[in-house]
């Protein structure tokens, strides 16, 4: 089973909208299956159809309590927490900052009365769904967590175990943007990063941070243009980025306003998927996916490995 | 005097936080208030870009443990407090895994014999300088393999926050987990940026969500006008949050992102969109506990 993971380091470049139209152009020669690892802003299944069937509950940190029967306000636990989150209340209780707490329990090493307890809590849910083109697997993460790294590597291990029960070959992954937890967990162990870049300077600056993130991880990565017809000295910029870095621009795929409308309407079954095949950014990725396709195209490090 | 805390923030990625939160700083440092903007978004900083600072850089560090002494026979303690996974007894001895350690120090606290000792690693950096209009910056920066985000996020925090300024602008990391808690928790207003698509109407909702359960005021920002067609008013009514101001797309808005320069610079509508944001932004503060900057 190969793995191809869309990132991008900046956010908004087009990874979904690209995983979106991938999934079009490769599904159609054989079966796969698709993961979502943007567990905090889930979009692939907005631009492809999904019928969820089944939701997996993924547990939390355990959340910290006081119990205020217990607790006298000695304020010891106060200076073990190098988070900040506990402080005494009014009436000289400890209280607990739940958005402050990492749930480390060094509170309660400390306190002579045992006030301090943890419960069990629910973080987020694994969905699994039946797509246009084979299974889909997509994470939510209930706002304000701090586990989004471990629900990535749970969505992940979820979509190779449907692949590998279906002899599923390709597994296309919707990345999140950054350098993160979550997008060290959606990138480890892939077989290849399609990097999709803009024309800015912020897209240059987080594209040589996911390139050397990538590379220090020992995944390959290469580059999409996305936007490209929006700035000609930023689009310039981009290409010797690529070619500093020693990494393969694929393409240079123009703005394409009306593509995530056209996803959508053929996500919901207003339009055929044949609709898509009108539009030139479909045309272009058509094209450049045999230089993608894990399964048939080379991917390999730089020599110096190092980029 | 305490500063009133403005924080950009977006479910969704790319959708102008950088944008709204440089430009805002700018403009506002220009009527002559002291402003820090701090970029938050430490997995990709891109607020330098548009401004010309030489920064000092200091580093941002975190404490994980090292075994230093000898451990008593068969003793687990620190393996056992440690919530995070991060250290493992292997052949008798504990071996600890730097990258799942959250540096909270409760396995020291626990370690009977003393062998059990913290030593600093840099995670990220801290860059403080001042723009030629005055205007302060400061940039937490994530090193490239660390997955600690949200110590960077707290760090660059409190360098902002210990700066003299009436206005500290907080540039957030994109989504709704805890990179984002950590740059607007207990800020005085939280601005929502989005734009007119199905991704970032789905994204805009979960930070109202998150806004509601951080219990932060919080207004919208809709940027790239013309780029979709979904009614982000007609939500924003329903929702209860105020639409503050919209931004249009166009190539001129394009050109000056790419190039790293402002829009009050270099667009011609530039000064007169961010003067009538803050303006709103300011009517909406004049009614919180946190009162207009002056």
């Amino acid at each position: 089973m190969r793995t191809l993971v869309v990132a991008s380091g900046k956010g908004g470049t087009g990874k979904t909208t690209m995983t979106a139209v991938l999934v079009h152009v490769a599904a159609p020669s054989r079966p796969l299956a698709v993961a979502d690892c943007d567990v905090e802003g889930s979009n692939l299944p907005l631009a492809l159809s999904v019928d969820v069937v089944s939701r997996t509950a993924f547990a939390g940190r355990p959340r910290a309590v006081v119990d205020e029967e217990v607790c006298a306000g000695c304020g010891v636990c106060l200076d073990r927490c190098r988070f900040g989150a506990l402080s005494l209340s009014d009436d000289g209780l400890a209280v607990i900052d739940p958005w402050l707490c990492e749930s480390c329990g060094a509170c309660t090493w400390g306190c002579p009365l045992d006030a301090i307890s943890f419960e069990p809590q629910q973080a987020g849910e694994v969905l699994v769904g039946e797509g246009p083109a084979g299974p889909m697997v997509f994470g939510l993460l209930r706002p304000g967590e701090d586990l989004s790294g471990k629900l990535v590597t749970s969505v992940r291990e979820r979509v190779a175990a449907l692949a590998d029960e279906r002899g599923v070959g390709l597994v296309i992954v919707d990345g999140p943007p950054g350098v993160g937890c979550p997008t060290i967990a959606s990138i480890t162990g892939a077989d290849g990063v399609l990097a999709v870049s803009e024309p800015t300077l912020s897209g240059e600056h987080d594209l040589r941070r996911l390139v050397s993130l990538a590379h220090q991880l020992g995944v390959p990565v290469k580059v999409v243009l996305n936007k490209a017809d929006l700035s000609e000295t930023g689009a310039q910029r981009i290409r010797s980025a690529c070619s500093s870095l020693g990494v393969e621009l694929v393409g240079e795929l123009d703005f394409d306003t009306d593509l995530p409308r056209a996803l959508g309407a053929v996500a919901r079954g207003t339009r055929p998927p044949s609709s898509l095949d009108s539009s030139s950014f479909v045309h272009s990725v058509r094209a450049i996916w045999p230089r993608v396709d894990p399964e048939r195209a080379d991917w390999a490090l730089p020599d110096d490995g190092s980029g | 005097m305490t500063p009133v805390t403005v924080a950009v923030a977006s479910g969704k990625g790319g959708t102008g936080k950088t944008l709204v939160a440089t430009n805002l700083a700018a403009h506002v440092a220009r009527t002559g208030l002291r402003v820090t903007l701090a970029d938050c978004d430490v997995e990709a900083p891109n607020a330098h870009l548009f401004f010309d600072v030489r920064a000092a850089v200091a580093p941002v560090e975190m404490p994980v443990p090292e075994i230093v002494g000898a451990c008593p026979a068969r003793c687990t303690a620190c393996r056992d407090a440690c919530r995070f996974g991060a250290i493992r007894i292997l052949g008798g001895r504990p071996v600890v895994l730097p990258d799942l350690c959250h540096g909270c120090g409760a396995c020291t606290q626990v370690c009977p014999s003393g062998a059990l000792h913290e030593r600093q690693v840099a995670v990220g950096s801290v860059g403080v300088g001042r723009a030629p209009d005055g205007m302060r910056l400061v940039t937490g920066q994530l090193h490239v393999g660390q997955s600690k985000a949200p110590a960077v996020i707290r760090a660059t925090r409190e360098h902002a926050l210990s700066e003299v300024s009436d206005v500290v602008l907080l540039d957030a990391a994109p989504g709704a987990a805890c990179t984002a808690v950590a740059a607007v928790h207990g800020t005085d207003f939280l601005l929502l940026v989005t734009e007119p698509t199905p991704f970032g109407l789905h994204d805009l909702t979960a930070m109202v969500d998150l806004a509601g359960e951080l219990r932060l005021r919080a207004g919208v920002v809709l940027n790239r006008v013309g780029t979709g067609e979904v009614d982000i008013g007609a939500y924003c009514r329903t929702a209860g949050v105020p639409l503050l101001a919209s931004l249009p797309f166009d190539r001129d808005v394009a050109a000056c992102y790419a190039d790293g320069r402002l829009l009050i610079d270099g667009h011609p509508a530039g000064d007169r969109w961010f003067a009538d944001l803050w303006s709103t932004l300011c009517d909406h503060l004049a009614t919180s506990s946190a009162g207009v900057p002056a």
